[in-house]
Parts: C-alpha cells; sequence; structure tokens
C-alpha cells in the first residue's frame, strides 16, 4: 500500500496544475456549507444569548425588530423616539427595574450609547483600565473600540454630526475618555458608553455657554428686557466639558420630556414581566414593551429560511462540482490509457493499477481535507468577530 | 482494633466539644452579622442625613460628604466623591433640582430616591426667573424650582417617609424597625408643623421680608407673607440694599426680616435704624455646628415667636 501511495504522490505531484484545481475543487465545495453553519450556529448563538439575557424592551410602536437590534446591538437604524417618561412609568409600575438607552449617535463609527451606571451592572461589564463615568462628557469605551482606535484613558473622543450638510447644528462634543471596558465579546466591545445626559448634551439638549445675562460684548445680544436675555447666534457655546466650565453646563425644561430611543426593564420575576407586558396592550397605547427572545427567535427563522435556500443551492452546486471532478477523473484515465498499458505489460496487475488510482484519489481528498479543516478552524477561531462582522453589525 | 473501639467511643465528645465552640464563637461575637450588612448611605443635605439617621438607626451608616462651609445645593463633589456617591447602597435626592451636581454626574439610577417625588406636582416655582434665549431653542430660563422644601415640615414628614420606604425596600426584614422610627421622626416633625402654625395664625397678615429667597415652602406652607430680597448674614448691608428694601417696604411695611444665619451687628443696626428687627430661621441645609435638625427648627419657630408676640 505504502508504494502505491509512494507512486501516485510522485504522479500527483507531477501534475501540479491539475491536483492543485482538483484540491480547489473538493475544498471549496465541502468549506462553503460547513463555514455558513457554523456562522449561523455562531450567529444564532449570540443573537439568542443576549436577547434571552434582555427580558423585556419598551419602545415606540413600530418595527419590534428596529427596536430590539438597536437596543441590544446599537444597529444604525434609530427607533422612533421616546422620553424619560417611559422609564419613569416602567418604575413607578413597582413591576420592573428600567434602564433607559439612547443609542443614535455615533463616534468615528462607533455607537454611542447613553444609558445609566445600571447598565454596566446589568450586563456585568468591568472596567479593565481607567474609572467609571463620573461626571459630564466622560465615555467609557468598549474593549475592541479603544483596541480599534488605538485610544485609552486619559484621551479624547468627538462625537460625529448626525449629517454633514447641517451646517447650522449642534457642534460635535469633546468626550473624554475614562475608562476602557473589559472585553465582553458583545456589541458592548463595540460601542462608546456616555452617561445619558452626556448623550443629550451631544444633541444639543443640553449645554455651557457664558451666562447671559452677565453678558458686556454687546454684539452678543440680540435684545435685552426685564424679563429676558436674547442672545445672538455668536454666543459661543462650549464644545468640550472641563472643570473650568462644567458649571455653565445646563438642561433647559423637563428632563422627564427628554428623548431616548427604548428602556430595557428588568422584571422582579416572570409574574411581573406578564402584569408589565398587558400595561401596553391596549389599542391606544403609543408604546410598544417586546421580549428580544420572541423577536429574535423570528429573525432566526427568517435566517434559517434563506440557510434552506442556500443549501439547496450548494447541493446543487457540489453535485455539479462532484460530477466535473468525476469527469476530471474519468477523463485523465483515458488520456492515461498508454501509460496503463505500460503498467499493465510491465507484469502489474489490474487491481494493483486500481489500488494506485485509488490512492491518488485518496491523497486528492486527504489533501482538501486538511485544507478544508485549516480554514474551518480559522473561522471557527474569529467566528466571534466575524459574526458581528457580517451579520450583526 | 482495641485503638479503632477507643477512637470510636472519642466521637460523641468531639462533636459536643465542637458545638460548645460553635456557641461560645456566637456568644463572643453577637453583632458581627448585623454590622457587616449595614447599609451605606449617601444624601445630599442635612436634613436628609437627620431623617436617614433617625430612621435607620444603627443599621446603616449615612454619610454627607459637602464641607461644612458650603451650601450643599451648589456644590460639586471631586470625582472620588462622585466614585463613593455611585458605591453607595442608597443615594437619597431632594428634589426640586435641588443639588446642581447630581444632573451633571453618573450615579447608579437604581439606588437613588427622590424623597420629594410624592408631591412634586407642589413644587413651587422660583419667583424671580430671568429667561433668556439663544439658538433656536426659544426662551428658557435657569433656576425654575424652589428647592428648600424641607422647611415646611409637612413636607419634610412626607420626605421622611419616602426614606422609611426605601429603607424597607432595601432590609424588609428591618420593617417593624424602619416604621417605629419613622412614626417617631414623623411625629417630631407634625409637633413643628403645628407650633408653626399656631404661631402664624396669631397675625396671618403680619408681612416679612427675607433675606434670601429660601423661603417659599415656609410662607406657602404656614401663609406666611414674604418678600424676598438677596443678602448675606456675613456682609453688611449697603445703601443700595438698603434702597431696594425700602422700595419693597413701600407696598408690604414689614417690621421683620429673616436672616438664614445670624447677622452681622451693622445691618441689625442698619435695620433698627429704618425700624426693623431680625430673627434669624436658619433652613438646615448643612449640618449645625451644634444640636441636630429638630433642635434647630425648635429654635427656628422659638425665634419668630418675637415677631408674633
Amino acid at each position: 500500500m505504502i508504494d502505491s501511495l509512494y507512486i501516485a504522490w510522485k504522479y500527483i505531484s507531477y501534475n501540479k496544475i491539475k491536483t492543485a484545481t482538483l484540491v480547489a475543487c473538493i475544498t471549496l465545495i465541502s468549506f462553503l456549507p460547513l463555514s455558513l453553519q457554523l456562522l449561523l450556529v455562531e450567529s444564532e448563538r449570540q443573537l439568542m444569548s443576549r436577547a434571552v439575557s434582555t427580558p423585556l424592551v419598551v419602545g415606540a410602536k413600530g418595527s419590534s425588530l428596529d427596536l430590539v437590534m438597536n437596543t441590544l446591538y446599537f444597529d444604525d437604524e434609530v427607533p422612533e423616539l421616546i422620553t424619560v417618561d417611559a422609564s419613569n412609568r416602567v418604575m413607578e409600575t413597582d413591576l420592573a427595574l428600567p434602564i433607559p438607552i439612547y443609542a443614535r449617535f455615533q463616534a468615528r463609527g462607533n455607537p454611542i450609547v447613553g444609558t445609566t451606571l445600571d447598565y454596566f451592572d446589568f450586563r456585568g461589564l468591568k472596567i479593565a483600565q481607567g474609572r467609571q463615568l463620573a461626571v459630564l462628557g466622560d465615555c467609557v469605551l468598549g474593549a475592541k473600540v479603544a483596541e480599534t482606535l488605538g485610544l485609552k484613558p486619559g484621551d479624547s473622543l468627538v462625537s460625529s454630526p448626525e449629517t454633514l450638510f447641517d451646517l447650522a447644528g449642534v457642534y460635535p462634543l469633546k468626550m473624554k475618555v475614562v475608562g476602557v471596558l473589559e472585553k465582553s465579546h458583545t456589541s458592548d466591545d463595540l460601542a462608546v458608553f456616555v452617561d445619558l445626559k452626556t448623550a443629550w448634551v451631544i444633541q444639543g439638549l443640553g449645554h455651557g455657554h457664558e451666562d447671559v445675562t452677565k453678558l458686556r460684548d454687546p454684539t452678543l445680544v440680540l435684545k435685552r428686557t426685564e424679563k429676558n436675555v436674547a442672545a445672538t447666534a455668536k454666543l459661543y457655546h462650549h464644545t468640550e466639558i472641563t472643570e473650568e466650565n462644567i458649571d455653565s453646563f445646563h438642561f433647559h425644561g423637563d428632563l422627564a420630556q427628554y428623548p431616548i430611543t427604548a428602556v430595557i426593564a428588568l422584571p422582579s420575576d416572570e409574574k411581573s414581566g406578564t402584569i408589565l407586558r398587558g400595561r401596553y396592550l391596549s389599542r391606544e397605547e403609543t408604546q410598544q414593551i417586546v421580549r428580544p427572545q420572541d423577536v429574535i427567535d423570528g429573525l432566526l427563522q427568517n435566517i434559517f429560511r434563506i440557510k434552506n435556500v442556500l443549501d439547496a443551492v450548494i447541493s446543487v452546486v457540489a453535485l455539479a462540482t462532484i460530477l466535473a471532478v468525476l469527469l476530471v477523473f474519468a477523463l485523465s484515465l483515458r488520456l492515461r490509457q498508454r501509460e496503463i498499458q505500460t503498467i499493465f505489460k510491465l507484469g502489474c496487475r489490474r487491481a494493483t493499477i486500481a489500488r494506485l488510482l485509488t490512492a491518488e484519489i485518496f491523497i486528492i481528498v486527504i489533501m482538501s481535507a486538511v485544507f478544508c479543516g485549516a480554514m474551518i478552524f480559522l473561522i471557527n477561531q474569529f467566528s466571534n468577530d466575524l459574526v458581528r462582522m457580517l451579520f450583526i453589525r | 482494633m482495641a485503638i479503632i473501639r477507643s477512637c470510636l467511643n472519642q466521637i460523641p465528645r468531639i462533636v459536643s466539644l465542637f458545638i460548645a465552640i460553635c456557641i461560645a464563637s456566637a456568644i463572643a461575637n453577637p453583632g458581627k452579622g448585623s454590622a457587616e450588612e449595614k447599609l451605606t448611605i449617601y444624601v445630599v443635605n442635612y436634613p436628609l442625613k437627620y431623617f436617614a439617621e433617625r430612621i435607620a438607626g444603627e443599621h446603616a451608616t449615612v454619610v454627607f460628604s459637602a464641607p461644612a462651609d458650603v451650601d450643599p445645593a451648589y456644590w460639586m463633589p471631586d470625582a472620588k466623591t462622585i466614585s463613593d456617591y455611585q458605591r453607595a447602597d442608597l443615594i437619597l435626592l431632594n428634589g426640586a433640582n435641588y443639588a446642581k451636581w447630581v444632573n451633571k454626574v453618573s450615579l447608579p439610577r437604581f439606588r437613588m430616591v427622590n424623597t420629594s417625588e410624592a408631591f412634586k406636582d407642589r413644587y413651587i416655582e422660583a419667583a424671580e426667573i430671568l429667561t433668556h434665549s439663544h439658538g433656536a431653542q426659544g426662551k428658557h430660563a435657569h433656576e425654575a424650582l424652589a428647592f428648600t422644601t424641607w422647611i415646611d415640615f409637612s413636607l419634610a414628614a412626607e420626605q421622611a417617609k419616602a426614606i422609611a420606604k426605601a429603607l424597607n425596600r432595601k432590609k424588609p426584614s428591618l420593617e417593624d424597625i424602619f416604621q417605629r422610627n419613622y412614626q417617631e421622626l414623623e411625629k417630631d416633625l407634625l409637633k413643628l408643623d403645628r407650633d408653626m402654625r399656631a404661631l402664624v395664625s396669631k397675625d396671618p397678615s403680619k408681612p416679612f421680608v427675607v433675606s434670601h429667597p429660601v423661603y417659599d415652602y415656609l410662607a406657602r406652607g404656614y401663609g406666611l407673607k414674604i418678600k424676598s430680597v438677596h443678602w448675606e448674614p456675613d456682609e453688611v448691608v449697603d445703601d443700595r440694599q438698603l434702597m431696594e428694601l425700602q422700595n419693597i417696604l413701600k407696598d408690604d411695611p414689614a417690621k421683620w426680616m429673616i436672616w438664614e444665619g445670624e447677622p452681622i451687628k451693622e445691618s441689625v443696626e442698619k435695620l433698627k435704624a429704618i425700624g426693623m428687627q431680625s430673627v434669624v430661621f436658619d433652613p438646615c441645609g448643612n449640618t449645625p455646628d451644634q444640636g441636630n435638625f429638630i433642635s434647630m427648627m425648635q429654635q427656628n419657630v422659638e425665634n419668630l415667636k418675637a415677631a408674633f408676640h
């Protein structure tokens, strides 16, 4: 057998191009469905684990998928906004604890997530470097963001304007990086976390400027009456929050009316969760409450439906490839007819010739299996990041 | 065999000795378990510290971090202090926009309790607001709410009730103790409330001028007629301020000025010269040099008696 394998190997190494083509065909046709399966299993694991660990999400009525994807994975698609009142409403029921989320803005391509400190406890996120959010303007980076942008505590990060063409819009805010989170292998690694109030400053709802009642420059004052001072657009708004100017930052009006994208509701038990869900069933209700697990389940069913179609396509392609490979072998046998005759005339039995050809096929299949295994191993190593890059974000 | 039998005979003695050691160690450290479970409560002003201490008793450590010489309403804690607040089991807020720093820092919402939430519909909008406008947001104003809620003692009792409720939630096993302590505190606060009502009822139309705009809840709660100036007790009143006062007195001929702290002698004399007496009603936002919240408020009521004599 060793002799047959040796002769087969010599033949294969002589016909390099033919062998490489055959190995590539078999490798690809086995790698495609296996890798797809691997990535789908990983995406299901990632999507479901985060969805299962998030009991309920409250948001504006509309696409529940957009709401869940934005709240759990900080997707770019921003659902219709609700107000902090929605969070207070959950709190007042005494059935669940609310965590408001405002995932609307971005900083250098990474989502800025405005929330409260409770979010970190809820997700079990720990600070790896630096400290937790403390004052307005602080931000804490997900592990991947810090790695990609090369940022560490003490550096700064500027928020991106929502649209480049909004020239009269809000100035970007220069945030202070105060901490970097430990790697969690979830979407939290790819986010920039700020306090809810800092997110409102980014939006321009909270701002810091000189005391308008003490303005000396007449070009800054449009109109001054006993009850009101109207400042001109020239009035400088701080674009960075520092120890010196933090006192000048303020919010106008009732903070309960300020915007958020969603509320994560953490019911004390199953019964409380069910009762809470019942409170959002009225026809006039402007908000919806969803179980992320149900929404992601629906999404996965669609993904698996698409996967079935893909599997069928791959099966047809695989069949065609196998037929092509068989054809290559058959043609190759015909081309090697004289060579086979010579071996036969040299005294080899037909069984020996069959063994030689089987050894050739065996070596090609083994080589393909090795390549395929190596590629699957690589995919498996990076499946976590690949899934988030390809499917989730 | 004999050795094994002798060892087996010793087992009951060893077990008895072990049980005795356990009982002895439990007797030697009776309070260890409860001390370890002590709650850490951070507050934003002295009245809340006093209420929390009265209600929680030995079951909590109540921390009020503002230095003694600052007004806690306008104080800004440093990063280390903010981090201490973040680690607390409970953070008691006064509400009504008191302690402006709360809106500028990150605190865990689940552990924050707005003690005036129950009467937020009864917050008082500050009388003098200068609005301003810039950008597309239209007119807006700063400092819209009066925040010295606790000097209406019935509201102070409601704040104490909110603290008791929060403590009950944190430690349901101690509910009876918290409830009993709260009822005692409520009794003291409601007695102050009755005393104030009885005092003001002697002459409800008597006008007062107050040295600082912090008495809105006192005025509304007890029907006091007040006009406000913005004077500091440790600064001598100047002519401009006196003129401003004279203008007020034209419409409201008050004979008494209520100060938030002991005024300096020169100011008292200047007021006397225009026929006005001085009386101190300390809102006690920060820790008093001596006494406690109740004794300070009793003193305030006592001080006011001179005006209603």
